[in-house]
């Protein structure tokens, strides 16, 4: 298990992080949430030993971290760097034998990894005539080439494109099976909805909110149902008993619903109304817990 | 999952690529091979234009033979090397001196004909042997036996007493210690600016923040001064070598063993000055964001190496002055003055351990002001102030 135990930075007079604690368990795929600024990156850079903390430690399985543990740590930063000029395949080679590879294992992990996110092809060539969404498949194949203890990327999926946003979220997935703590940072929720065990939001330096997605949405206690008829929109919506709308469509909307009313009845009023086209109970995205965390 | 057992110490392996990586630059390449051609080039024209003796034609027409004849004879016992060209007539000889074919010739049995300036040593043997000849001539015809003549004439002349004797020997050392204070500074300039250089290249490509997650940064830097300064002192061996093989090819080196000996001293002060010089050199390169923004903290350490190798020049003339025997003991010019006095034999064996000492003892102290600075200055984006690298590096 990877910990933030009481982390705080300041920056002069400006607070960077403020007592940041949460952790990332073997096997568990963590998001990283917040808006610019929050603090995201100071935190991954402390995690990595770039930065030093003002107060609390880092631990890894219960331990302070020390730097021989670090340099078992996957790490990419948010601002992307290779060696331009040098191969590849050398660079990935470089980069594991500094984490601690004899030449043939880190040779090897090259090879594996190139191939893993796709670059194999473009192995031998020098990294600055990669295209940019492919230097960032070799900029996390450097975070992945030594076979990490623990992950920690800071925007991994920022410019690649869809292909490449799947190419990852198979790697991580894949590295946290194999029992590997993945955190990263990410400004693309649905993506973060869709892969993260939990989800640690962050603002103004301060942890807001945690947990599994479920958890999170379980702490606004509102219940919505989304209707759509095939009706022309008329005064239906709001004849429905026991509802509140909450947001208007050309031929529906989304209502709430008040206590004691159940999903079934709401749709038999609809249906009074028209031909029935579309109908779910609205769970709140990420995005909608963001907005209203941050927003306040 | 257990780590795997590191089997190389990390400053090495960050040598290994500095060294590998630049080794196989195709720049370095080029630039290597363009100063061995250079050398070599230099070491053979000097050899055929001015180090070899002058060979000196001398046109005759029949007549003048002999007085032509005589002075070739004359010019071997002076070790003069004199060629004998017989032309058809004296116009024709006229022609060849005007064209330059003939440095002088000898016409009507009573004139030489030069083109401009006479060369003083052809035209010295050829006149003292036509003057000879011609009162040969006269006290014959007073009736003296050619043997009367010669007792006569061949007295010898007064002696020459040097008071300060050339010396052969000296003389060639200081044209190798030039050669080596001058390759002395390319080198220390050169890999210096590498050190900066690559500094620069890990900071503006933020490949530094990637390596320092992994590596300490006094590995990284430990590592890079390393793999750049044997690159450095391999291309300097390889230069001394390919010099030294060039010149015993074409005979320019009467005492070879002088230049091997300034190779080795010019090589080992290269290791002292580049290790002095190296961590003043990353510093300049980590305050700076950009390749392009590193011309401007050169500059002190650029003068410092431009004034140390004037010094050095300057001492290979005057190798006991004060200035080079000051110079010679102090670190920034220490590298480049005192192998030209080792070499000169100006200084006790005492002397170069001095300066070896005081060069060692302030690079010992310099590295670890040099990674602090480096340390705090290369994660910080943007122009870095020292002061300001300086205060983070203690808090």
């Amino acid at each position: 298990m990877l910990e933030l135990v009481g982390l705080s930075r300041r920056f002069g007079d400006v607070v960077a992080l403020d007592d940041v604690s949460f952790s990332v368990a073997e096997g568990e795929i963590v998001g990283f949430v917040g808006p610019n600024g929050a603090g995201k990156t100071t935190a991954m850079r402390i995690v990595l030993g770039v930065l030093a903390s003002d107060r609390g430690e880092v631990r890894w399985r219960g331990r302070t971290v020390d730097f021989q543990t670090r340099r078992r740590f996957g790490y990419m930063p948010e601002e992307r760097g290779l060696y331009p000029k040098m191969k590849v395949l050398d660079q990935l080679v470089y980069l594991a034998r500094l984490h601690g590879l004899d030449r043939d294992t880190a040779r090897r992990q090259g090879e594996r990894t190139v191939e893993l996110l796709g670059v194999a092809e473009r192995a031998r060539d020098r990294t600055e005539t990669l295209s940019l969404g492919n230097q960032q498949r070799v900029q996390l194949a450097a975070a992945l080439v030594h076979r990490p203890d623990a992950l920690v990327l800071d925007e991994p999926f920022g410019g690649l494109d869809p292909v490449g946003v799947d190419v990852l979220s198979g790697v991580l997935r894949g590295q946290a099976e194999s029992g590997v703590p993945v955190v990263f940072s990410s400004h693309q929720l649905e993506l973060v909805e869709r892969l993260c065990d939990s989800i640690v939001l962050i603002h103004r330096g301060r942890v807001v909110a945690a947990g599994g997605i479920d958890q999170l949405r379980a702490s606004d206690s509102r219940r919505l149902v989304r209707i759509e008829v095939g009706a022309p929109n008329g005064l239906w919506l709001d004849r429905l008993p026991g509802v509140r709308v909450v947001e208007r469509f050309p031929n529906g909307g989304v209502v709430e619903l008040d206590d004691g009313v159940r999903e079934g009845d709401v749709l038999d009023g609809a249906r009074s109304a028209g031909e029935i086209r579309h109908f779910s109970v609205v769970r709140r995205t990420l995005s909608e817990i963001f907005r209203e965390v941050v927003g306040s | 999952m257990s780590a795997p057992r590191a089997t190389k110490r990390v400053w090495a392996i960050v040598a290994r690529r500095e060294f590998v990586e630049r080794g196989r630059d195709r720049g370095f390449l080029i630039s290597t091979a363009i100063t061995l051609l250079v050398l070599v080039g230099v070491i053979v024209a000097t050899s055929v234009l001015g180090g070899g003796e002058t060979r000196y034609k001398l046109g005759a027409v029949d007549d003048a033979r002999q007085v032509a004849e005589r002075s070739v004879q004359t010019a071997q016992l002076l070790d003069v090397d004199v060629e004998l060209v017989t032309t058809s007539d004296d116009a024709a000889a006229v022609a060849a001196v005007r064209d330059g074919r003939l440095d002088a010739a000898v016409i009507g049995g009573a004139e030489i004909v030069v083109r401009s300036e006479p060369p003083t040593e052809l035209v010295g043997i050829v006149r003292a042997v036509s003057q000879r000849m011609r009162t040969e001539e006269a006290l014959r015809g007073t009736g003296l036996t050619d043997d009367q003549i010669r007792g006569a004439l061949d007295q010898a002349p007064l002696g020459i007493r040097a008071l300060e004797p050339v010396d052969d020997r000296r003389r060639e050392n200081s044209a190798v210690a030039f050669v080596g204070v001058l390759a002395l500074y390319g080198q220390l300039f050169a890999y210096g600016y590498w050190v900066a250089a690559g500094v620069v290249e890990e900071k503006s490509s933020r490949v530094v923040e990637v390596l320092l997650a992994t590596v300490r940064p006094s590995q990284l830097l430990r590592g890079k001064i390393l793999g750049i300064g044997v690159l450095g002192l391999l291309q300097l061996l390889l230069i001394g070598v390919v010099g030294l093989i060039a010149a015993q090819t074409v005979g320019s080196l009467d005492f070879p063993s002088g230049a091997i000996a300034t190779i080795g001293i010019v090589l080992v002060w290269f290791v002292f000055g580049f290790f002095f010089y190296a961590g003043l050199f990353a510093v300049a390169g980590s305050i700076v964001p950009r390749q392009e923004d590193l011309q401007s903290t050169m500059t002190p350490l650029t003068l410092l190496i431009v004034g140390s190798f004037l010094i050095g020049l300057n001492a290979i003339g005057n190798p006991s002055s004060t200035l080079a025997t000051v110079a010679s003991l102090l670190p920034p010019s220490a590298p480049l003055v005192m192998p030209s006095r080792i070499v000169l034999g100006e200084t006790s064996l005492l002397g170069a351990l001095l300066s070896v000492a005081i060069t060692v003892g302030a690079t010992v102290a310099l590295v670890p002001l040099a990674t602090r600075i480096y340390s705090a200055a290369v994660l910080r984006p943007g122009r870095v102030r020292i002061r300001q690298a300086l205060r983070a590096s203690r808090g």
